[in-house]
């Protein structure tokens, strides 16, 4: 089980726990259950890579703890 | 810590609010008091919340690497968000119902792990996996421990980092130990197992010593009889065999050696001892000059084929390592970028001898196996060296070498006399007969000529009857003539010598009377001797008035003049004066130049009829000089000659202005074509225009000399600059200022006056009036006064 943050820098910081082997759409869903918006319009970044909805969490090597910026499309 | 620090700064706040009240009345004080005693109780109650804030979130944090703590102090927001948050502990059911997880305004964190899966459950995907929570729940009474060390105001194991998203603790490596005890015991379990399949199978296998069928004695015994039994018809078999082979031998009477079998050798060396006989027909793989002489050198068979029938071969191993060490070397010479065939590459063997080989031969010893000299015992060593010897002479007649045997003769006694083996093989030196080489001639042409067609009379050098010229050739040139029939006559070099110098003498002779007939000075001579010179001639020439004069001198240190000689009207015998040619009785023309030339000066002129030939000795080098004292025609040849006056033959720039004093009928082509051209069309079109009837004709040697000129309407000359200026202007049609056009006219009346100025003398003429008053007056000076009055203070000055 993983923990993740996900902020956007506009006042919306969700900690969210997930399973390493889930996908990045998952997160985005959960993600989506918690702030409210629409988990398609969510963009997960991190730097300047950013994340493809098919790809799981332990692929990226999104470990507990880690910080992911969010923007919206 | 950090809680010791709020700590802190509530107390500092607290006594600020008290420094603040004492400015205050003290009615406000005591209500501040209170205040501050309330504020105090509300710092405990938050104080509680947030230590419960903290262990939920050491319990979340301790599974991770890193463990994001929320800035907990003084921004409320914050803060107020931690009270919201729901603990997954055992207190998050309390939390849950009083909390709303998603808040209105998005700000709300984190769901439970319950409410998660709830909503997993939802989205369509597996729950949670909470095996991995016994970490966390360790991890949770890590975080317990924490708190108390906290307690004890220990310091944190666990750094506080602050990062841009928060503060957060790196949580320390975690036990390697445990890790690698198991893995240890993992190891251990797997290597016992492989020994356990490893005995069983070896289990199966029967040993040695059990797979001996003969346990009991008896067997054993009749075992070994069997064996003795067999042993025993074996050496009967072999020595029948013996017997046979030796019956065979005395049968055949071989003479040939065979080779000794080691069988043979070891009952040999049992009747007698092993000797040099038996060596005999051994084959050695060494090159038999690699055996020194008087060096022991111990040979062992060799190893081989147990089915080998070839015969014993003998080596030694060291000698063995030592060729192979040399091949090694061999091949580590060779380029290693050589490979393949070269044409170009030529091989020699050690006597300088040509290999011929074969494509790619370098292979040859891999493919075929290498050829190993051998030689065998039985063959004597003289024989192979004499073999030897003769392959080398062989080698050496190929190459057109001699062999010097260091054998030499017995030494003899010295003497005068010839023996008779001598004397039979002593000849007289044949004399060479010399060829002459016949120089052709015209008038040898002319006489086959005569002898084809009948004699005809040709010229005047025809004239002459064939005897005689024959005879003035052999008397006056070195050649003797070469008659018809060269087979009847021999002629011998010695004679030839003898003659040549006699004829040299006579000629001499001849010389020195001329010369004392002729009057020296009206011949100019110049006679350059051989730097070989005999001393009797040394001496003639002593005798000899000749006239060195500076021009002469000069000439010679000039040498030769290239043309001498080349009209052909010099005798190209007369270098009477050679010593040198004794033997090549007759030097060609080609040494002539850049030699001293030598010129006979009491040679007959040959004259032909009518024609003058001119004499060498007349043709001077140099003109005669004129004499300058005669008169001024004669001075002016001479400074002509010398070059100090200048020949106007030399182009000077046709120049238009000069045009009425060039020579009439001097025109260039061009322009005087041009000028037909001109006239032509004006005449009315016809005249002198050819135009496109005449083609056009390139010039070959047509070099004009042209130079520009610019004149202006004063005709005076301008420069390049000025005749832009003047062009310009022209163009333009706008003159210069006035004022430039007085500058200029001033400028040119200058240069005029510049012109016209003596050197000696100032523009305005001052020295010669001066000189004029002078002499007026008759006084080495002259008075300058502006007026009279002065003049005569200055007269009076004079007076004095």
């Amino acid at each position: 089980m993983l923990e993740i943050t996900c902020n956007d820098r506009l006042g919306k910081k969700v900690r969210v726990k997930c399973n390493p082997d889930d996908t990045i759409g998952d997160l985005k869903k959960l993600i989506a259950a918690q702030t409210g918006t629409r988990y398609d319009k969510i963009v997960l970044k991190k730097w300047y890579t950013i994340y493809k909805d098919n790809i799981r969490l332990s692929d990226y090597e999104i470990h507990d703890g880690m910080n992911l910026e969010m923007y919206y499309q | 810590m950090g809680k010791e620090k709020k700590h802190k700064r509530d107390k500092d706040l607290s006594s600020r609010r008290r420094s603040r009240s004492r400015s205050r009345s003290r009615s406000e004080e005591y209500k501040e008091k209170k205040r501050s005693k309330k504020n105090r109780e509300k710092d405990r109650e938050r104080k509680h919340r947030r230590r419960s804030s903290d262990r939920e979130k050491s319990y979340h944090s301790d599974s991770s690497d890193v463990v994001e703590v929320p800035i907990i102090p003084d921004p409320p927001v914050i803060s107020s968000s931690f009270r919201n948050e729901p603990t997954p502990s055992k207190t998050s059911k309390q939390r849950k119902k009083s909390l709303s997880p998603i808040p209105a305004d998005g700000a709300g964190d984190v769901l439970s792990i319950e409410e998660t899966n709830k909503l997993r459950a939802k989205l369509g995907l597996k729950p949670l996996e909470v095996g991995s929570s016994e970490v966390p729940q360790s991890s949770s009474s890590g975080s317990k421990k924490e708190e108390e060390k906290d307690k004890d105001g220990n310091s944190q194991e666990l750094k506080k980092i602050k990062d841009d998203w928060g503060e957060f603790y790196h949580k320390p490596a975690g036990q390697f130990n445990e890790k690698t005890e198991v893995e240890l015991l993992r190891e251990k379990i797997q290597s016992k197992r492989e020994k356990r399949k490893i005995e069983d199978k070896l289990a199966r296998i029967k040993t040695l010593g059990e797979s001996d069928s003969d346990d009991d004695a008896n067997a054993w015994v009749d075992k070994s009889r069997k064996i003795e039994e067999e042993k025993k018809k074996a050496q009967l078999r072999a020595k029948m065999l013996q017997e046979m082979d030796e019956n065979l031998d005395n049968v055949t009477t071989t003479h040939a050696r065979r080779p000794a079998r080691p069988q043979k050798s070891s009952q040999l060396s049992k009747d007698q001892g092993y000797g040099s006989k038996d060596l005999q027909g051994l084959k050695v793989a060494h090159d038999i000059d690699s055996f020194k002489e008087e060096r022991q050198v111990i040979l062992t068979l060799e190893d081989k084929d147990v089915l080998d029938e070839d015969g014993d071969t003998l080596m030694n191993v060291n000698m063995k390592d030592d060729e192979r060490y040399k091949k090694n070397v061999e091949v580590k010479k060779q380029n290693p970028q050589h490979y393949g065939y070269d044409v170009y590459e030529d091989q020699y063997d050690e006597f300088g001898n040509f290999i011929g080989r074969g494509i790619l031969s370098k292979y040859d010893e891999e493919i075929d196996g290498s050829k190993k000299p051998t030689f065998t015992i039985g063959e004597s060593k003289d024989l192979i060296q004499e073999q030897q010897r003769k392959a080398l002479e062989v080698k050496a007649k190929l190459e057109n070498k001699r062999l010097e045997t260091l054998n030499l003769d017995p030494l003899k006694i010295a003497s005068d006399c010839f023996t008779e083996e001598e004397l039979t093989k002593f000849k007289k030196p044949k004399k060479k007969v010399k060829k002459i080489r016949q120089k052709l001639k015209a008038d040898d042409l002319l006489e086959i000529a005569g002898d084809s067609s009948s004699n005809k009379d040709l010229g005047s050098r025809k004239r002459k009857d064939d005897d005689e010229l024959k005879k003035v050739v052999l008397n006056i040139d070195d050649l003797p003539e070469l008659p018809e029939d060269t087979s009847n006559i021999k002629i011998e070099p010695e004679d030839d010598e003898l003659e040549h110098i006699l004829s040299k003498a006579r000629r001499l002779k001849q010389k020195e009377i001329i010369k004392k007939e002729l009057p020296v000075d009206n011949i100019k001579t110049e006679v350059k001797m051989e730097t070989e010179d005999s001393e009797g001639e040394a001496e003639i020439r002593a005798n000899n008035f000749i006239t060195l004069n500076q021009t002469a001198e000069f000439c010679r240190t000039l040498g030769d003049i290239p043309t001498y000689g080349m009209a052909g009207n010099r005798d190209e015998n007369t270098d009477m004066m050679d010593l040198e040619d004794e033997v090549e009785e007759q030097e060609p023309s080609m040494d002539k130049r850049g030699k001293w030339n030598t010129v006979d000066p009491n040679e007959e002129p040959k004259l032909a009829e009518g024609v003058p030939i001119v004499e060498p000795e007349d043709v001077a080098i140099l003109d005669e000089e004129p004499d300058i004292g005669a008169g001024v025609a004669n001075a002016l040849k001479l400074a002509m000659s010398k070059g100090y006056l200048e020949k106007e033959e030399t182009n000077r720039p046709s120049n238009s202005r000069f045009a009425h004093l060039q020579a009439q009928h001097y025109s260039i082509d061009d322009k005087a074509h041009g000028e037909d051209d001109k006239y032509g069309r004006r005449g009315g079109g016809g005249g002198g225009y050819n135009g496109p009837l005449s083609e056009f004709r390139e010039k070959a040697g047509y070099k004009p000399n042209v130079k520009l000129e610019y004149i202006d309407d004063n005709n005076m000359k301008l420069t390049p600059k000025e005749a832009f200026r003047y062009l310009s202007h022209k163009f333009h049609g706008k003159g210069p200022g006035k004022n430039k056009i007085e500058k200029r006219l001033k400028k040119l009346e200058q240069e005029g006056l510049m012109k016209k100025m003596s050197s000696s003398d100032t523009p305005l003429n001052t020295l010669t009036m001066l000189q004029q008053k002078q002499k007026e007056t008759q006084s080495p000076f002259i008075v300058l006064s502006g007026n009279k009055s002065s003049q005569s203070t200055m007269l009076g000055k004079n007076k004095r």
